[in-house]
């Protein structure tokens, strides 16, 4: 799914956000990136969306090759990501229904199915009383949770979900995880940062990045 | 293509906001773009009318014959039989005074009363000469040849004028199609600009999900399509209105030749400015959507 071989990134400052990254996941994996703020760790899912592209080392994702000035394949291998912004970027002056179909309008699904899915996303996440609600007018949690409703109804291959727990509380940040999981369990690999590590301590069968600095320590509990 | 079909519902709703969302910016480009389409529209019009009225004057190409007032009756008929045997000429008949002031009544319409300030009759008798038009010379040429013609009046000089006012309404249109074609696509890529710039959120967002660029951009050029039509529309209605209202005005000033039908000059008129429109707008649109930035961050 993911293959990164002596990764560097380094911005036009001058900062070098990742250092020397060997990593390998394969698919239906669930991976925890953890480290503290500016540790890298947005820089890395940034990677794996084609919004930054590495400066040194080769990196893989669905077997594309990662590599600036390749617009139109980076395009169609977001259509196969479910993105969860750190930011959520939603749209304002929609509901959480319409956010939810804005991710899946592209990919070539029958406008039956489209809603179907957003549905069921967002009943998923526990917004079910809220499809109508436009997002502006929702709560920071319920926002995390439309963002992450319209991420996993694409039906992705593989999810990035930059703080998803972030400025929640701790019941609402377990829930996020626990819908996190349910995915990964329907085979989609999912890729989550937190810096948030009390709420992962206890978690088996699951790969942790952790990431310090700009270099990565590859940890595998109970796998 | 599939994507498209199922979300064509989609794309008049967002085109609709991307619309309302800089309402009255919008009016005031429909409104500009409808006087500016107006304004070729007009241009459009008389060389249309110009144009059918030199093709009709050719066509019916015809010369007065003054004869001597000492010749007799006989004389006149025999000269009338002449003019026919001329190489060119197809038909020669005489209009008496009477005729000749009826033929300026009809020309003069309301104007006509002006006439009745005259005593007798001032109008006097010729020989009316249609000819082809191709040989005007050699017929002219033959006809000062025959005895008791006196003076030969062609419409040589009308034609000349009229063709170089159609070439100058050519010229005139040629610049003004130009200034319309920039103008509106200024005005409508700023559009276009502008509604780029209030969705920008919204569009990279779109494009880290991974939209393709058509189906970010479709809504706009349905933008630009929508202001463009809009506009058109606005300008034929002007348009229409000033044909019916002039048209006599025209008739009246233009009276010896026949006028292309209202119906006809509004349908044609109305086809041109809807087509000008359409285009423009698909090229304005498209000026517009070249501005959005590649890539998403």
């Amino acid at each position: 799914m993911i293959r990164a071989n002596g990764v560097f990134l380094r911005y036009p400052d001058g900062t070098e956000a990742l250092r020397n990254i060997n990593v390998h996941i394969k698919p239906g994996e669930i991976v925890y990136i953890t480290g503290p703020s500016g540790s890298g760790k947005t820089s890395l899912l940034k990677l794996l969306l084609g919004m930054e592209f590495p400066t040194q080392g080769t990196l893989e994702v669905m077997g594309n090759r990662m590599v600036k000035g390749n617009a139109g394949k980076i395009n169609q291998l977001r259509r196969k990501i479910g993105p969860v912004f750190q930011e959520f970027k939603l749209i304002d002056g929609r509901t959480a229904f319409e956010n939810v179909m804005m991710g899946m309008r592209f990919l070539g699904i029958s406008p039956r199915r489209m809603k179907e899915e957003a549905r069921n996303a967002l009943i998923k996440v526990g917004l079910e009383d809220k499809m109508t609600s436009k997002v502006e007018n929702l709560s920071w949690g319920q926002q995390q949770r439309v963002a992450i409703a319209r991420a996993i109804a694409r039906k992705p291959a593989l999810i990035l979900a930059d703080e998803p727990t972030g400025n929640l509380d701790q019941e609402n940040a377990l829930n996020i995880l626990k819908i996190l999981h349910t995915v990964k369990d329907a085979d989609t690999t999912v890729l989550i940062t937190t810096h948030a590590t009390h709420l992962i301590e206890g978690i088996e069968g699951a790969t942790f990045l952790h990431v310090d600095n700009g270099y990565i320590h590859v940890e595998r509990r109970g796998q | 293509m599939k994507a498209f079909l199922y979300n064509i519902g989609y794309f008049f709703k967002e085109a609709w906001r991307i619309v309302r969302t800089n309402f009255l910016s919008n009016l005031f480009s429909v409104l500009g773009t409808g006087l500016i389409l107006f304004l070729f529209g007009m241009v459009a019009t008389g060389t249309m009318i110009g144009n059918e009225l030199i093709d009709k004057l050719q066509k019916e190409a015809e010369i007065s014959v003054y004869f001597s007032e000492t010749i007799s009756e006989t004389e006149v008929s025999q000269l009338v039989d002449a003019m026919k045997t001329i190489n060119g000429v197809w038909d020669a008949r005489l209009v008496n005074e009477a005729e000749a002031r009826s033929l300026m009544e009809e020309m003069l319409g309301e104007e006509a009363n002006i006439l009745e300030l005259f005593e007798e009759n001032p109008f006097a008798a010729f020989i009316e000469v249609r000819i082809h038009l191709d040989t005007m010379d050699t017929v002219l040429k033959e006809v000062r040849k025959l005895d008791g013609v006196e003076y030969v009046r062609d419409n040589r000089s009308v034609l000349m004028q009229l063709q170089g006012i159609i070439n100058g309404l050519k010229i005139l249109g040629s610049l003004i199609i130009l200034a319309v074609g920039i103008t509106t696509l200024i005005i409508l890529s700023h559009m276009i600009r502008q509604g780029i710039y209030n969705n920008r959120e919204q569009i990279n967002t779109l494009r880290l999900l991974g939209a393709p660029e058509s189906f970010i951009g479709f809504p706009f050029v349905m933008v630009g399509l929508l202001l463009t039509l809009l506009g058109g529309a606005l300008a034929i209605a002007m348009i229409t209105v000033l044909i019916r209202n002039g048209y006599r005005g025209i008739g009246i000033a233009l009276a010896f030749v026949p006028l292309p039908t209202q119906q006809e000059v509004v349908m044609n008129i109305s086809i041109l400015v809807l087509a000008v429109s359409l285009l423009l707008g698909l090229l304005g649109s498209l000026f517009g959507l070249s501005s959005i930035g590649k890539g998403g961050k």
